[in-house]
């Protein structure tokens, strides 16, 4: 028993030695994960502190070379030698004698100053003290005592200044006996300064310590440690290109404008600030952090959190373009999005689309708007054959009882019609916006539809209608009134009806065939279920008395108007902000991965395939503009934004500030709504930027030029800038048509006997003027007029203008031709123009020459000669 | 990842994969030792430790604590090198993750949410169980097994509390941590949780089964018979059963001990009872009033 | 020179030496029994045990096991405090922070989370072990009473230390948990017969369980507390009974015939 029992015990006493010394490796355990194997970032700093090393090290050696390059050596050895002989002039005893004596009196005059200073500063407590006392007291003998005492001060103060007077005078004469010596030391010193600059800059780098960096923004709740890893993201200058110790690229943009220390880096770039452990966990790509880190051109995402308008927004580029496809393919329209409440519908009207189009026509397209045209911005439904003819029927029935076909082969035009129409076709620009055949539609943000089978879906009748007024039948169209004459118009139709045939399509309801109620019924569930109405106007029942009357006696049911206000999509709002937990992956959970990023670019590839029963159509987009549009969405989030951070919009700024947006007004807004300039041109911060900008056309244009040119667009700039001839009035189209001939001035506009383009010139020099822009040029009154128009010349040759600018038929074509310019441009415009040529126009290429002010009135004198007579 | 391997690797689950091998240890070494310790008994010799020689405190049981100690303190520290607390996302009461799981050791309170409403689940249950616990001593007037590992001369006592502790307590909470998911709907450990999954249950009352709305008078009545007759049946049953078999036991154990212990166990078999039916018979309640459900 | 028994001499008569452990060691009985009763820290034990309780067979050391995690929690849980602020502004930010800033934060918190759990199941197991030796019955009744409720107080240790990190994990565990309370019969806004009391979301037990009628800053602030000083207090003080109950009640249970 005793034995067994001592056994035990030394069993025990091995145990307890053994767990001892296990407890004690694990705690050596804990102590190196601490210190290393949770703190990366340390070694990170030591290796971005080797890496600078080196890279100061190279500096310094290219300092040396410079040095030695530039003869630095032989003429540091002629300073030393030019040193020494100061020195020894210096050392000359009679030199010295008179130091010594400076020097010792330099000494006196300091010491007596100094006992002078010691006694005004006593009198100076004395006086505060009385000063004190008084105004507690206020009793008179203070009041005398200050008065004393302030005597005194002002005496030892002149005293002071004048003993200060001595020393100075002292340091002078001191100063001249050593300056030989101290301006050859000076050069020396300035010769090696370089060198010691870089040599600092690398014992300066062994002194910084290793530690956590952190920017801390308490009211965004941020705690960036990012900098820890990514020690050089705010450096001048990369030491390496590999991360993390890149520096921030294009910080210029990025870090200039949002001071990390105001901003942090996670706002902008996401991430989890706080993670110090792991590059996973900083980065955000772990589990239970909803917040992966952005990087690259994704990161512009963020831009939106507090940029109003990223309109022209420098290092937003990526962000703008992607932008434009929530427009181009209106999202808005199904699914609620901040910003985007004001924008106009996407789709054309489809009330009365029963005049305009073949039912066989409507059916394929919606069972496959591809197929028709592979530009089609309508996403694809999945609806079956019998679907498609349901909603058909709905659309139909609005405007009459049949299904019915016309098939515009059968009918052969006049082939002098035809060509006719052709040349109408060219000379009014139509491919400017209208691609056919592959061809065309430069104005990509019209988005007008392509027009290659045109000639199978739409009857000539309706086609007749539209061309004379689109407005009529469409009222928010962006198709221009083109002020043809109704034979032009019929020439068009029929070019368009031959030219543009669609050999694929079977006209089945050639042979009107009478629509079912029921179908009309299913149709109509249909366009509720899947929210036709987002896109397309389509009225509802109150509105549908006066188009269709006769079907009320049908008992057919339309869609009532309060029935369409909803959107039906989900709301983008916050959907770059979702928590993960809330997206549904459904049948994919497994198939990708489960992040937010993912999940959006999955949806916009196969919008149904989460699960059975979703009803968002695919619009087929390239993965490039998935790509794009999931980084828009991404940016829709309900981040906790300071105000401090946010860049109103101009509206939002003019709304702010009283100011109510641009608005064309009176006979001018009645032009635009029929012309549609603002499709091409920015007038007033309205419209786009395919045709020059017209803000200030009022400043810019000559009257008799803006008539002449409405008449006959001619070639001002490269052609594929051009503006379409829309043949405005009744002049001779030209050769080289620009912009569309609209034939202004035939008519008169509605309410007013003044024709259309005396409206625009009244509206243009009334309104379209800049206040920075006069009216006349300053005179030169040491020159005649052809001796400046001369130096005019002179300044065009010498400066070069002719690589860019056309005059007659020398020149490049980069710029405007100037061969009519005198005609054209107000030469207080141009005047102004030479000046700062990007005060009218932000991304204009040329070159800011600075003229001065008289170059500029030679030069303005001599573009005004420029004259082409045309008559 | 295989789902199975998913579910026992999360860091919190580690801790319940950690309660069932050293609860399933214990187990057999503490019936290991009472049966050991039976034979012996039924050999007539004294059991383990009956005949014990007092030794020193110090040191040799100073010295195996400390081993002890060091042991825990050893394995303490690598399960937490080696694995991290989780710390989810912050709090959003917005977001109701699903399934929404109480702490581990109360899953089996939430469990019994399935079979019971929460004033039974939660409320009543509980404190039926914190009572009953303290109430052992009391009612348990078998004077043998007292020091020592044993099994023949406590069998109900043993049975009674293994059936609650290892079946009712932790089977119920490992189903819980590793068998619920979504909805706390089934799923095995190999399965893949579906958020969207449905299951149809086709739940009755129990006067719905004889065709009585269980809400209407007849079946109110119907269910305070069916209540009635479990309570004051599983009462009195037990009582004539000894009456005429063991008179002296239940004299020995008197009125009071009586009801206490037959409550406390007509209380406890409710629950298997109420899970049969459920799950068997796809009965949700015996008895609906208008203030609660049973 | 001196050899090593010289030096340990010379410690030992040290006045300092002697005044810490009052006399010299040498393995008599009457030392090994004045070492524990000396001895604040052993003298819970008696001076002699009986062999049973020596080996690990019988206790397991289950008891001893539960209090040292005990110790262990209560130890780590102190230097969290440090790092930790109970508003939901802070909390979760300060977890984050305590593994990525603070030094040896993640192994105090790990150490924090794994011993509660560890706690949880040995105090379980402890209880499964008294029950099979019989150890509750007389003259322990009591102290298996108090046993219960420590293993309540480990759970509600537990249940309230679930809420200080504000994740979504245990505001959820915390929201199921306390929606028990509102079932509570009479008490309960959505227990039975409660309508007889008047008891709404905002009188309930529930309510008085959160400060509030859902989980919010009050109920972080009071789970905080529940967990940091009440109930460890409350605990504290029944380990105390406890303990000496188990010396009072005759030491580790033996066999009794």
């Amino acid at each position: 028993m005793a034995n067994e029992n001592k056994n035990n015990s030394s069993l025990r006493v091995y145990l307890f030695v053994f767990f001892s010394v296990v407890l004690l490796a694990l705690s050596v355990w804990v102590v190196w994960d601490d210190e290393f194997g949770l703190r990366p970032w340390k070694k990170y700093q030591e290796d971005y502190k080797t890496l600078k090393h080196d890279k100061l090290e190279r500096d310094y050696k290219k300092a040396v070379v410079e040095f030695e390059r530039s003869g630095g050596h032989k003429k540091l050895a002629e300073l030393e030698a030019k040193l020494d002989k100061a020195e020894a002039a210096f050392q000359s005893k009679e030199t010295q004698e008179k130091y010594a004596r400076l020097n010792k009196q330099l000494d006196a005059a300091h010491e007596a100053l100094t006992v002078t200073q010691k006694e005004l500063r006593n009198l100076r407590g004395q006086f505060l003290e009385t000063e004190y006392y008084f105004t507690k007291t206020q009793l008179p003998e203070y009041k005398a005592k200050m008065d004393v005492l302030q005597r005194q001060i002002d005496s030892v103060g002149l005293r002071v200044a004048a003993q200060q007077k001595i020393e100075d005078s002292f340091k002078e004469s001191l100063s001249i006996v050593t300056a030989p010596k101290a301006a050859i030391q000076g050069e020396i010193e300035k010769m090696k300064n370089p060198l010691e600059e870089a040599k600092e800059k690398i014992a300066k780098n062994e002194k910084v310590s290793v530690e956590i960096k952190q920017i801390h923004i308490p009211d965004i709740d941020k705690a960036d440690r990012c900098q820890s890893c990514h020690i050089g993201i705010d450096a001048k200058s990369s030491v390496s290109s590999v991360q993390p110790f890149t520096k921030h690229p294009l910080s210029v943009i990025y870090l200039e404008k949002h001071d990390p220390n105001k901003f942090g880096c996670t706002f902008c770039h996401r991430g989890q600030g706080r993670a110090t452990t792991t590059a996973e966990k900083a980065h955000g790509n772990i589990k239970h952090w909803d917040e992966p880190m952005l990087s690259g051109d994704m990161t512009q995402t963020s831009c939106l959190n507090c940029h109003g308008d990223i309109k022209g927004l420098r290092g937003a580029e990526k962000i703008i373009k992607s932008t434009e496809l929530i427009k181009k393919y209106g999202c808005y329209s199904c699914h609620k999005i901040p910003g985007y409440e004001t924008v106009g519908d996407v789709g054309p009207i489809l009330t009365e689309v029963g005049t305009k189009v073949n039912y066989s026509w409507e059916v394929k397209w919606l069972m496959d708007p591809k197929s028709y045209s592979s530009i089609s911005r309508m996403p694809k439904f999945y609806f079956t054959q019998d679907q498609a003819e349901s909603i058909a029927d709905y659309l139909f029935s609005m405007t009459g009882t049949t299904r019915h076909d016309i098939d515009n082969t059968k009918t052969k035009p006049d082939a002098k019609l035809v060509e006719a129409g052709k040349a109408l076709w060219a000379q009014s620009r139509c491919n400017l916006c209208h691609v056919t055949g592959g061809r065309g539609g430069n104005n990509v943000k019209v988005y007008a539809p392509e027009l290659s089978k045109v000639g199978g879906k739409v009857n000539k009748e309706w086609l007749f209608k539209w061309i004379k007024n689109p407005n009529a039948y469409n009222p928010g169209t962006k198709m221009p009134r083109f002020r043809f004459t109704d034979e032009e118009i019929n020439s068009l139709v029929a070019f368009i009806t031959t030219e543009y045939q669609d050999e694929d399509m079977e006209y089945k309801y050639v042979q009107p065939v009478e629509i079912k109620p029921a179908s009309i019924a299913k149709g109509k569930e249909l366009v509720q279920k899947y929210g036709c109405y987002g896109c397309h106007k389509m009225l509802g029942m109150e509105d549908m008395v006066q188009v269709a009357p006769s079907l009320k006696k049908q008992g057919v049911t339309f869609l009532r108007n309060a029935e369409m206000r909803e959107k039906i999509g989900m709301e983008l709002s916050s959907i770059g902000s979702k928590p993960v937990d809330m997206l549904d992956f459904g049948k994919m959970k497994k198939s990708i991965s489960n992040d937010r990023l993912t999940y959006i670019k999955q949806k916009l590839r196969d919008p149904r395939g989460y699960r059975l029963g979703l009803r968002m159509p695919n619009f087929r987009l390239a993965e490039s503009e998935i790509n794009e549009l999931a980084s828009v969405l991404y940016g829709f989030t309900d981040a906790n934004v300071p105000t401090r951070f946010l860049v109103p919009s101009r509206q939002e700024l003019d709304r702010m500030a009283g100011v109510s947006s641009y608005k064309f007004t009176g006979d001018f807004a009645k032009v635009i709504a029929d012309v549609k300039c603002t499709n091409c041109h920015m007038i007033r911060g309205i419209g786009a930027d395919y045709a020059p900008d017209l803000s200030f056309a009022g400043s810019k244009l000559q009257e008799s030029w803006i008539r002449n040119f409405l008449a006959n667009p001619d070639v001002i700039r490269p052609l594929l800038q051009q503006m379409p001839k829309f043949g405005l009035t009744s002049g001779k189209p030209l050769a080289k048509v620009t912009m569309p001939r609209f034939n202004l001035g035939k008519q008169k506009v509605e309410d007013t006997n003044k024709t259309d383009v005396d409206v625009v010139i009244n509206f243009f020099q009334q309104e379209l003027l800049s206040s920075d822009i006069p009216k006349d040029i300053p005179k030169i009154t040491s020159l005649t007029l052809p001796e400046q128009i001369t130096k005019g010349k002179q300044l065009y040759d010498l400066k070069g203008c002719k690589a860019c600018h056309q005059i007659g038929t020398d020149g490049g074509a980069l710029g405007p031709n100037l061969t009519n310019v005198g005609n054209r441009l107000n030469p207080g415009f141009i005047f102004k123009h030479l000046e700062n040529a990007r005060k009218f126009k932000q991304d204009i290429v040329e070159p800011n020459y600075g003229f001065t002010e008289t170059e500029r009135i030679y030069l303005t004198n001599f573009l005004m000669t420029l004259k082409l007579n045309t008559k | 990842m295989n789902p199975f391997i998913e579910i026992i690797t999360q860091p919190d689950n580690i801790a319940i994969v950690i309660m069932i091998f050293m609860v399933s240890f214990f187990m057999v070494w503490a019936f290991q030792q009472a049966f050991h310790n039976d034979r012996l008994l039924a050999a007539g010799l004294p059991v383990d430790g009956e005949n014990d020689k007092f030794v020193d405190t110090f040191k040799p049981l100073v010295r195996i604590e400390l081993i002890i100690a060091l042991v825990v303190m050893v394995g303490l520290t690598v399960w937490s090198i080696l694995v991290d607390a989780p710390l989810e996302e912050i709090a959003n009461p917005t977001l109701t993750p699903n399934p929404a799981k109480a702490p581990w050791y109360f899953l089996g309170l939430q469990e019994l949410l399935v079979y019971f409403d929460p004033w039974l689940a939660g409320v009543v249950l509980p404190s039926l169980i914190v009572v009953g616990l303290i109430a052992i001593p009391y009612i348990d007037i078998n004077p043998k097994g007292n020091g020592y590992y044993t099994f023949a001369e406590r069998k109900w006592s043993i049975i009674i509390f293994s059936f609650g502790f290892f079946v009712l307590w932790l089977l119920l909470i490992v189903i819980g941590v590793f068998f619920r998911g979504p909805g706390w709907l089934w799923y095995w450990p190999w399965q893949e949780w579906d958020h969207a999954r449905v299951v149809f249950e086709p739940f009755r009352d129990l006067s719905s089964v004889v065709g009585v709305d269980s809400r209407s008078m007849a079946g109110f009545i119907i269910g305070a018979v069916v209540t009635g007759a479990y309570l004051i049946g599983g009462m009195v049953a037990p009582y004539m059963y000894w009456k005429k078999n063991h008179p002296e036991f239940l004299t020995k154990l008197g009125m009071i001990r009586y009801i206490t212990i037959v409550f406390l166990f007509i209380n406890m078999m409710s629950i298997p009872i109420k899970m049969v039916l459920r799950l068997v018979f796809l009965i949700k309640y015996v008895w609906i009033t208008p203030w609660f459900s049973i | 020179m001196k050899s090593l028994p010289e030096i340990t001499d010379k410690v030992k008569k040290n006045l300092i030496w002697k005044s810490i452990f009052r006399r010299d060691y040498r393995n008599t009985v009457r030392d090994r029994a004045q070492a524990v009763f000396g001895n604040v820290f052993l003298h819970l034990h008696p001076v002699q045990v009986r062999e049973s309780a020596v080996k690990l067979r019988f206790t397991w050391g289950m008891g001893g096991i539960t209090f040292f995690a005990f110790i262990i929690l209560v130890i780590t849980g102190v230097v969290l405090m440090f790092y930790y602020h109970p508003s939901i502004e802070q909390a979760y930010t300060d977890i984050k922070d305590l593994e990525y800033q603070v030094p040896y934060g993640v192994i105090l918190r790990n150490l924090h989370r794994w011993g509660a759990h560890f706690m949880v199941i040995v105090v379980m197991i402890h209880m499964f072990r008294v029950f099979m030796t019989g150890s509750y019955k007389a003259p322990r009744q009591f102290n298996w009473g108090v046993g219960v409720i420590l293993l309540v107080l480990t759970f509600l240790l537990s249940f309230t230390g679930y809420l200080t990190p504000w994740d979504q994990l245990g505001f959820w565990a915390i929201t199921v948990g306390t929606n028990m309370g509102a079932a509570t019969p009479f008490l309960g806004y959505q227990g039975p017969f409660s309508e007889f009391l008047h008891i709404t979301p905002f009188n309930d037990v529930r309510f008085a369980l959160l400060g509030g009628a859902l989980v919010g800053g009050n109920a972080l602030l009071r789970s905080y507390i529940w967990h940091c000083v009440a109930i460890p207090l409350v605990a504290t003080i029944l380990m105390m009974v406890h303990f000496w109950r188990v010396r009072k009640d005759g030491g580790i249970s033996k066999p009794q015939k």
